[in-house]
Protein backbone atom coordinates (compact mmCIF):
# COMPACT_ATOMS: atom_id res chain seq x y z
CA UNK A 1 0.00 0.00 0.00
CA UNK A 2 1.57 3.57 -0.92
CA UNK A 3 2.43 5.52 1.96
CA UNK A 4 0.55 9.21 1.91
CA UNK A 5 1.71 12.04 3.56
CA UNK A 6 4.93 12.77 2.61
CA UNK A 7 5.30 15.79 0.34
CA UNK A 8 7.23 15.11 -3.16
CA UNK A 9 10.79 16.25 -1.91
CA UNK A 10 10.71 13.88 1.20
CA UNK A 11 9.47 11.22 -1.18
CA UNK A 12 12.36 11.31 -3.72
CA UNK A 13 14.61 10.97 -0.99
CA UNK A 14 13.33 7.88 0.54
CA UNK A 15 13.49 6.64 -2.85
CA UNK A 16 17.08 7.40 -3.40
CA UNK A 17 18.09 5.86 -0.11
CA UNK A 18 16.81 2.74 -1.40
CA UNK A 19 12.75 2.93 0.05
CA UNK A 20 11.27 2.04 -3.44
CA UNK A 21 7.99 2.11 -2.56
CA UNK A 22 7.90 5.78 -1.55
CA UNK A 23 7.83 6.39 -5.59
CA UNK A 24 4.75 5.29 -4.99
CA UNK A 25 3.16 8.13 -3.32
CA UNK A 26 4.16 10.28 -5.82
CA UNK A 27 2.97 8.04 -8.93
CA UNK A 28 -0.91 8.47 -6.65
CA UNK A 29 -0.48 12.38 -6.61
CA UNK A 30 0.46 12.95 -10.46
CA UNK A 31 -1.26 10.15 -11.93
CA UNK A 32 -3.95 11.79 -12.89
CA UNK A 33 -2.36 14.76 -14.16
CA UNK A 34 -0.62 12.71 -16.63
CA UNK A 35 -3.13 10.98 -17.64
CA UNK A 36 -5.04 14.13 -18.57
CA UNK A 37 -2.31 15.29 -20.77
CA UNK A 38 -1.64 12.15 -22.43
CA UNK A 39 -5.03 11.48 -23.37
CA UNK A 40 -4.96 14.99 -24.78
CA UNK A 41 -2.17 14.73 -27.09
CA UNK A 42 -2.14 10.76 -27.93
CA UNK A 43 -6.20 10.87 -28.17
CA UNK A 44 -6.25 7.54 -27.31
CA UNK A 45 -7.19 6.22 -24.04
CA UNK A 46 -5.06 2.87 -24.08
CA UNK A 47 -2.37 4.92 -25.67
CA UNK A 48 -2.57 7.49 -22.68
CA UNK A 49 -2.59 4.43 -20.02
CA UNK A 50 0.98 3.30 -21.69
CA UNK A 51 2.23 7.07 -21.44
CA UNK A 52 1.19 7.42 -18.08
CA UNK A 53 3.35 4.44 -16.96
CA UNK A 54 6.31 4.88 -19.30
CA UNK A 55 6.27 8.48 -18.10
CA UNK A 56 6.84 7.50 -14.36
CA UNK A 57 9.42 4.49 -15.54
CA UNK A 58 11.73 7.37 -16.99
CA UNK A 59 11.00 9.24 -14.34
CA UNK A 60 12.41 6.62 -11.54
CA UNK A 61 15.38 5.83 -13.85
CA UNK A 62 16.33 9.59 -14.35
CA UNK A 63 15.39 10.48 -10.24
CA UNK A 64 18.95 10.90 -9.55
CA UNK A 65 19.39 13.72 -12.12
CA UNK A 66 15.90 15.75 -10.59
CA UNK A 67 16.91 18.81 -8.72
CA UNK A 68 16.08 19.26 -5.48
CA UNK A 69 15.05 23.45 -6.47
CA UNK A 70 12.70 22.12 -9.40
CA UNK A 71 9.35 21.07 -8.71
CA UNK A 72 8.44 17.24 -9.53
CA UNK A 73 5.07 17.38 -10.87
CA UNK A 74 6.39 20.14 -13.48
CA UNK A 75 9.51 17.49 -14.39
CA UNK A 76 6.96 14.63 -14.69
CA UNK A 77 4.87 16.64 -16.59
CA UNK A 78 7.26 17.24 -18.89
CA UNK A 79 8.25 13.68 -19.20
CA UNK A 80 5.25 12.30 -20.15
CA UNK A 81 4.50 15.17 -22.80
CA UNK A 82 7.69 13.69 -24.35
CA UNK A 83 6.84 10.37 -24.03
CA UNK A 84 3.36 11.32 -25.38
CA UNK A 85 5.02 12.93 -28.29
CA UNK A 86 7.05 10.13 -28.75
CA UNK A 87 4.36 8.18 -28.65
CA UNK A 88 2.30 9.93 -31.47
CA UNK A 89 5.49 10.55 -33.89
CA UNK A 90 5.69 6.73 -33.36
CA UNK A 91 2.33 6.17 -34.27
CA UNK A 92 2.09 8.84 -36.87
CA UNK A 93 4.64 7.78 -39.08
CA UNK A 94 2.43 4.07 -39.12
CA UNK A 95 -0.45 6.15 -40.32
CA UNK A 96 1.29 8.01 -42.75
CA UNK A 97 -0.28 6.29 -45.19
CA UNK A 98 -3.91 6.78 -44.21
CA UNK A 99 -3.51 10.22 -43.83
CA UNK A 100 -2.91 12.82 -46.50
CA UNK A 101 -0.98 16.03 -46.33
CA UNK A 102 -2.88 19.00 -44.52
CA UNK A 103 -1.74 21.31 -47.35
CA UNK A 104 -3.57 19.66 -49.69
CA UNK A 105 -7.04 21.35 -49.19
CA UNK A 106 -9.06 19.21 -51.46
CA UNK A 107 -7.96 16.33 -50.37
CA UNK A 108 -8.49 16.99 -46.84
CA UNK A 109 -12.14 17.34 -47.09
CA UNK A 110 -13.00 14.54 -49.14
CA UNK A 111 -11.03 12.52 -46.44
CA UNK A 112 -13.40 14.31 -44.04
CA UNK A 113 -16.52 13.17 -45.79
CA UNK A 114 -14.79 9.94 -46.29
CA UNK A 115 -14.71 9.71 -42.56
CA UNK A 116 -17.46 11.35 -41.70
CA UNK A 117 -20.04 10.98 -44.15
CA UNK A 118 -21.08 13.89 -44.95
CA UNK A 119 -20.32 17.35 -43.25
CA UNK A 120 -24.25 18.22 -42.79
CA UNK A 121 -24.37 14.96 -40.62
CA UNK A 122 -21.61 15.54 -38.71
CA UNK A 123 -22.73 18.85 -36.98
CA UNK A 124 -25.87 16.92 -36.20
CA UNK A 125 -24.39 14.19 -34.48
CA UNK A 126 -21.94 13.08 -31.81
CA UNK A 127 -19.61 11.78 -34.73
CA UNK A 128 -18.30 15.87 -34.58
CA UNK A 129 -15.79 14.46 -31.81
CA UNK A 130 -14.00 12.02 -35.09
CA UNK A 131 -13.77 14.82 -36.71
CA UNK A 132 -11.64 16.74 -34.07
CA UNK A 133 -9.57 13.84 -33.91
CA UNK A 134 -8.82 14.03 -37.59
CA UNK A 135 -8.23 17.56 -37.48
CA UNK A 136 -5.70 16.69 -34.81
CA UNK A 137 -4.16 13.35 -36.52
CA UNK A 138 -3.52 15.67 -39.25
CA UNK A 139 -0.93 17.83 -36.98
CA UNK A 140 2.06 17.12 -36.81
CA UNK A 141 3.72 15.99 -33.24
CA UNK A 142 4.66 18.80 -32.18
CA UNK A 143 2.09 21.00 -33.53
CA UNK A 144 -0.24 18.79 -32.03
CA UNK A 145 0.98 18.76 -28.59
CA UNK A 146 1.85 22.29 -28.42
CA UNK A 147 -1.75 22.95 -29.53
CA UNK A 148 -2.96 20.66 -26.24
CA UNK A 149 -0.66 22.50 -23.82
CA UNK A 150 -1.52 26.14 -24.96
CA UNK A 151 -5.27 25.49 -25.54
CA UNK A 152 -6.27 23.06 -23.18
CA UNK A 153 -3.52 22.62 -20.38
CA UNK A 154 -3.57 26.61 -20.58
CA UNK A 155 0.49 26.38 -20.58
CA UNK A 156 2.13 29.89 -21.70
CA UNK A 157 4.57 29.59 -24.52
CA UNK A 158 7.68 29.49 -22.08
CA UNK A 159 6.04 26.34 -20.55
CA UNK A 160 5.23 24.37 -24.27
CA UNK A 161 8.62 25.27 -25.10
CA UNK A 162 10.45 23.87 -21.92
CA UNK A 163 8.83 20.61 -22.38
CA UNK A 164 9.01 20.11 -26.14
CA UNK A 165 12.40 21.04 -25.67
CA UNK A 166 12.07 24.12 -28.24
CA UNK A 167 12.49 27.81 -28.14
CA UNK A 168 9.33 29.75 -26.73
CA UNK A 169 8.97 31.65 -30.17
CA UNK A 170 9.31 28.03 -32.08
CA UNK A 171 6.45 26.62 -29.61
CA UNK A 172 4.87 29.89 -30.66
CA UNK A 173 4.52 28.94 -34.22
CA UNK A 174 4.14 25.68 -33.64
CA UNK A 175 0.63 26.98 -32.04
CA UNK A 176 0.15 29.30 -34.51
CA UNK A 177 0.74 26.66 -36.95
CA UNK A 178 -1.33 24.00 -35.49
CA UNK A 179 -4.58 26.60 -35.48
CA UNK A 180 -4.45 27.41 -38.88
CA UNK A 181 -4.03 24.07 -39.89
CA UNK A 182 -7.20 22.90 -37.69
CA UNK A 183 -9.30 25.50 -38.78
CA UNK A 184 -8.61 24.78 -42.57
CA UNK A 185 -10.10 21.25 -42.02
CA UNK A 186 -12.77 22.73 -40.36
CA UNK A 187 -13.34 25.07 -42.78
CA UNK A 188 -15.94 22.74 -45.18
CA UNK A 189 -18.38 22.25 -41.76
CA UNK A 190 -18.51 25.94 -41.41
CA UNK A 191 -19.46 26.72 -44.85
CA UNK A 192 -22.01 23.98 -44.33
CA UNK A 193 -23.82 25.27 -41.27
CA UNK B 1 -7.15 50.29 -42.92
CA UNK B 2 -5.10 47.60 -42.40
CA UNK B 3 -6.85 43.96 -41.08
CA UNK B 4 -5.30 41.88 -38.31
CA UNK B 5 -3.55 38.67 -39.64
CA UNK B 6 -4.75 35.57 -38.55
CA UNK B 7 -1.18 35.13 -36.54
CA UNK B 8 -2.34 38.48 -34.33
CA UNK B 9 -6.07 36.93 -33.92
CA UNK B 10 -4.55 34.35 -32.82
CA UNK B 11 -2.24 35.55 -30.27
CA UNK B 12 -5.32 37.76 -29.23
CA UNK B 13 -7.75 34.25 -28.63
CA UNK B 14 -4.55 33.02 -26.42
CA UNK B 15 -3.89 36.84 -24.56
CA UNK B 16 -0.91 37.37 -26.19
CA UNK B 17 -2.19 39.70 -28.51
CA UNK B 18 -0.55 43.77 -28.69
CA UNK B 19 -2.17 46.79 -27.20
CA UNK B 20 -3.56 47.78 -30.63
CA UNK B 21 -5.37 44.40 -31.48
CA UNK B 22 -8.33 45.13 -29.43
CA UNK B 23 -8.59 48.40 -30.11
CA UNK B 24 -8.60 47.45 -33.92
CA UNK B 25 -10.81 44.65 -33.22
CA UNK B 26 -13.30 46.77 -31.77
CA UNK B 27 -12.91 49.19 -34.89
CA UNK B 28 -13.08 47.04 -37.47
CA UNK B 29 -15.66 44.68 -38.12
CA UNK B 30 -14.44 42.43 -40.53
CA UNK B 31 -11.63 41.94 -38.17
CA UNK B 32 -14.33 41.07 -35.26
CA UNK B 33 -16.00 38.88 -37.35
CA UNK B 34 -12.99 36.90 -38.23
CA UNK B 35 -12.36 37.04 -34.59
CA UNK B 36 -15.66 35.54 -33.34
CA UNK B 37 -14.88 32.84 -36.02
CA UNK B 38 -11.27 32.21 -34.63
CA UNK B 39 -12.95 31.86 -30.93
CA UNK B 40 -15.68 29.27 -32.11
CA UNK B 41 -13.65 27.08 -34.02
CA UNK B 42 -11.06 26.89 -31.21
CA UNK B 43 -14.39 26.58 -28.82
CA UNK B 44 -14.58 22.95 -30.66
CA UNK B 45 -11.95 21.80 -28.78
CA UNK B 46 -13.09 22.78 -25.91
CA UNK B 47 -14.98 19.56 -25.62
CA UNK B 48 -12.03 17.34 -25.45
CA UNK B 49 -12.39 15.92 -21.88
CA UNK B 50 -10.42 13.15 -21.20
CA UNK B 51 -11.84 10.00 -20.04
CA UNK B 52 -12.88 9.69 -15.80
CA UNK B 53 -9.99 8.02 -13.85
CA UNK B 54 -10.93 7.79 -10.48
CA UNK B 55 -8.91 8.07 -7.32
CA UNK B 56 -7.87 4.49 -7.28
CA UNK B 57 -6.37 4.87 -10.53
CA UNK B 58 -2.63 6.06 -9.71
CA UNK B 59 -2.59 3.00 -7.35
CA UNK B 60 -3.13 0.86 -10.21
CA UNK B 61 -0.58 2.43 -12.12
CA UNK B 62 2.02 1.80 -9.17
CA UNK B 63 0.80 -1.63 -8.52
CA UNK B 64 1.34 -2.11 -12.35
CA UNK B 65 5.00 -0.47 -12.25
CA UNK B 66 6.29 -1.33 -9.09
CA UNK B 67 7.23 -4.56 -9.92
CA UNK B 68 9.56 -3.71 -12.66
CA UNK B 69 11.26 -1.22 -10.71
CA UNK B 70 14.69 -1.84 -8.91
CA UNK B 71 15.70 -0.26 -5.67
CA UNK B 72 17.84 2.33 -5.26
CA UNK B 73 21.28 1.67 -3.79
CA UNK B 74 21.72 3.94 -0.71
CA UNK B 75 23.92 6.87 -1.17
CA UNK B 76 27.43 6.34 -1.35
CA UNK B 77 29.01 9.25 1.24
CA UNK B 78 30.44 11.45 -1.22
CA UNK B 79 33.83 13.02 -0.16
CA UNK B 80 33.23 14.96 2.83
CA UNK B 81 29.55 14.82 2.73
CA UNK B 82 29.38 17.20 0.02
CA UNK B 83 28.09 17.34 -3.45
CA UNK B 84 31.15 16.98 -6.62
CA UNK B 85 31.24 20.49 -6.94
CA UNK B 86 31.61 21.44 -3.32
CA UNK B 87 33.92 18.54 -2.97
CA UNK B 88 36.16 20.21 -5.93
CA UNK B 89 35.82 23.78 -4.20
CA UNK B 90 37.45 22.21 -1.19
CA UNK B 91 39.88 20.41 -3.26
CA UNK B 92 40.59 23.84 -5.12
CA UNK B 93 41.12 25.32 -1.70
CA UNK B 94 43.14 22.45 -0.13
CA UNK B 95 46.09 22.90 -2.98
CA UNK B 96 46.14 26.45 -2.97
CA UNK B 97 46.94 26.04 0.66
CA UNK B 98 49.23 23.47 0.45
CA UNK B 99 50.74 25.59 -2.42
CA UNK B 100 50.92 28.76 0.05
CA UNK B 101 52.50 26.63 2.35
CA UNK B 102 54.97 25.67 0.24
CA UNK B 103 55.76 28.85 -0.95
CA UNK B 104 56.17 30.42 2.73
CA UNK B 105 58.34 27.56 3.34
CA UNK B 106 60.87 27.95 0.52
CA UNK B 107 60.70 31.65 1.38
CA UNK B 108 61.92 31.07 5.29
CA UNK B 109 64.01 28.39 3.90
CA UNK B 110 65.82 30.91 1.69
CA UNK B 111 65.86 33.36 4.56
CA UNK B 112 67.68 31.28 6.63
CA UNK B 113 70.21 29.22 4.11
CA UNK B 114 72.76 31.38 4.96
CA UNK B 115 73.18 30.50 8.96
CA UNK B 116 72.62 27.24 7.97
CA UNK B 117 74.70 26.56 5.63
CA UNK B 118 77.57 28.21 6.88
CA UNK B 119 76.95 25.93 10.25
CA UNK B 120 76.30 22.75 8.59
CA UNK B 121 77.82 22.66 5.24
CA UNK B 122 81.00 21.13 5.35
CA UNK B 123 81.97 22.93 1.84
CA UNK B 124 81.49 25.90 4.27
CA UNK B 125 83.14 24.71 7.24
CA UNK B 126 86.46 25.20 5.26
CA UNK B 127 86.73 28.78 4.55
CA UNK B 128 86.22 29.53 8.45
CA UNK B 129 88.92 27.39 9.29
CA UNK B 130 91.29 28.92 6.85
CA UNK B 131 90.50 32.20 7.81
CA UNK B 132 90.97 31.22 11.67
CA UNK B 133 94.46 29.44 10.97
CA UNK B 134 95.30 32.54 8.16
CA UNK B 135 94.04 34.50 11.65
CA UNK B 136 95.93 32.77 13.90
CA UNK B 137 98.91 32.64 11.73
CA UNK B 138 98.75 36.58 11.46
CA UNK B 139 98.43 37.23 14.82
CA UNK B 140 101.30 34.88 16.01
CA UNK B 141 103.50 36.47 13.49
CA UNK B 142 102.80 40.17 14.46
CA UNK B 143 103.08 38.69 18.16
CA UNK B 144 106.66 37.53 17.10
CA UNK B 145 107.74 40.06 15.65
CA UNK B 146 106.81 42.71 18.39
CA UNK B 147 108.49 40.11 20.52
CA UNK B 148 111.62 40.33 18.61
CA UNK B 149 112.00 44.42 19.03
CA UNK B 150 110.71 44.95 22.69
CA UNK B 151 112.63 46.50 24.94
CA UNK B 152 113.35 43.40 27.61
CA UNK B 153 113.34 46.11 30.36
CA UNK B 154 110.04 48.05 29.45
CA UNK B 155 107.01 45.98 31.33
CA UNK B 156 104.52 48.44 30.16
CA UNK B 157 105.27 46.74 26.74
CA UNK B 158 105.55 43.44 27.64
CA UNK B 159 102.60 42.90 29.48
CA UNK B 160 99.96 42.94 26.19
CA UNK B 161 102.36 40.57 24.65
CA UNK B 162 101.66 38.07 27.71
CA UNK B 163 97.56 38.95 27.19
CA UNK B 164 98.04 38.42 23.67
CA UNK B 165 100.04 35.02 23.78
CA UNK B 166 97.23 33.34 26.59
CA UNK B 167 94.75 34.24 24.26
CA UNK B 168 96.33 32.60 21.16
CA UNK B 169 97.39 29.80 23.05
CA UNK B 170 93.43 27.97 22.92
CA UNK B 171 93.51 28.86 18.90
CA UNK B 172 96.79 27.33 18.40
CA UNK B 173 95.81 24.44 20.56
CA UNK B 174 92.65 23.70 18.30
CA UNK B 175 95.06 24.45 15.20
CA UNK B 176 97.94 21.90 15.99
CA UNK B 177 94.72 19.29 16.57
CA UNK B 178 93.74 19.58 12.57
CA UNK B 179 97.09 19.79 11.48
CA UNK B 180 97.28 16.62 13.13
CA UNK B 181 93.92 15.28 11.86
CA UNK B 182 95.13 16.24 8.34
CA UNK B 183 98.25 14.71 9.21
CA UNK B 184 100.68 17.79 7.78
CA UNK B 185 103.70 17.26 9.90
CA UNK B 186 104.89 20.96 9.09
CA UNK B 187 101.88 22.91 10.22
CA UNK B 188 102.06 20.72 13.53
CA UNK B 189 105.50 21.26 14.37
CA UNK B 190 105.64 24.66 13.79
CA UNK B 191 102.49 25.01 16.03
CA UNK B 192 103.96 22.52 18.47
CA UNK B 193 107.02 25.22 18.72
CA UNK B 194 104.62 28.14 18.40
CA UNK B 195 102.47 26.26 21.46
CA UNK B 196 105.93 25.80 23.29
CA UNK B 197 106.54 29.60 22.89
CA UNK B 198 103.22 30.59 24.09
CA UNK B 199 102.66 29.20 26.90
CA UNK B 200 106.55 30.11 28.07
CA UNK B 201 105.34 33.97 27.25
CA UNK B 202 101.98 33.27 28.56
CA UNK B 203 102.47 31.09 31.40
CA UNK B 204 106.35 32.58 32.77
CA UNK B 205 106.06 32.13 36.67
CA UNK B 206 107.04 35.47 38.02
CA UNK B 207 106.16 37.40 34.76
CA UNK B 208 108.13 38.30 32.10
CA UNK B 209 111.02 39.97 32.74
CA UNK B 210 114.21 40.80 30.89
CA UNK B 211 115.88 38.18 31.22
CA UNK B 212 112.88 35.53 30.70
CA UNK B 213 112.31 37.50 27.37
CA UNK B 214 115.68 37.60 25.67
CA UNK B 215 115.57 33.63 26.33
CA UNK B 216 112.21 33.28 24.44
CA UNK B 217 113.68 35.66 21.95
CA UNK B 218 116.83 33.24 21.57
CA UNK B 219 114.78 30.26 21.67
CA UNK B 220 112.84 31.93 18.97
CA UNK B 221 115.29 32.91 16.51
CA UNK B 222 117.30 29.81 17.42
CA UNK B 223 114.25 27.78 16.06
CA UNK B 224 113.43 30.18 12.80
CA UNK B 225 109.65 29.97 14.45
CA UNK B 226 109.17 33.93 13.05
CA UNK B 227 110.51 32.52 9.40
CA UNK B 228 107.81 29.09 9.98
CA UNK B 229 105.14 30.92 11.14
CA UNK B 230 105.37 33.30 7.31
CA UNK B 231 105.56 30.56 5.72
CA UNK B 232 102.62 28.61 6.76
CA UNK B 233 100.94 32.06 6.75
CA UNK B 234 101.77 32.42 3.41
CA UNK B 235 100.51 28.74 2.21
CA UNK B 236 97.88 28.75 3.83
CA UNK B 237 96.74 31.99 1.87
CA UNK B 238 97.91 30.82 -0.96
CA UNK B 239 96.04 27.53 -0.71
CA UNK B 240 92.67 29.10 -0.05
CA UNK B 241 89.72 27.50 0.75
CA UNK B 242 89.55 25.26 -2.07
CA UNK B 243 93.26 24.04 -1.38
CA UNK B 244 92.77 23.41 2.53
CA UNK B 245 90.49 20.38 2.45
CA UNK B 246 93.18 18.57 4.85
CA UNK B 247 91.99 21.51 8.11
CA UNK B 248 88.34 20.10 7.47
CA UNK B 249 86.77 19.38 10.46
CA UNK B 250 88.03 22.46 12.21
CA UNK B 251 85.94 24.32 14.57
CA UNK B 252 86.15 27.89 15.97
Amino acid sequence: MVQMGQNDHEAIRAVLSGDKEAYGALVVRHSRTLFRVAFRITGNEADADEVVQDAFLRGYRKLETFESRSNFGTWIYRIAVRCALDRIGGRKADDDSRVADEDDREQNEVQVADEAAGPERLLLSSEIGAIQRAAMHGLTPTERSAFVLRHMEDCTTEEIGAALGIRPNAAKQAVFRAVQKLRRRLAPLRVST
Amino acid sequence: MKHLTEEELIGQAYGEGAGGVALHLEACGECARGYAELKSDLAEFDRAEPPYRDEAYGERVWQSLSGSLPVYAAPRRRWFGVDPIRGLSYAAACAVLVALAFYAGRQWEIRKAPVTASNNHPQTKQPIVVVVLGDHLDRSERLLVELKHVDAGNTEMVSPLRDEARSLLNANHICRKNAEKADDPALEGALDHLDHLLTEIADQPGGLNAASITRIKNEMNRDGLLFEVRVLRSRARDQGPSGTTHLNGGTT
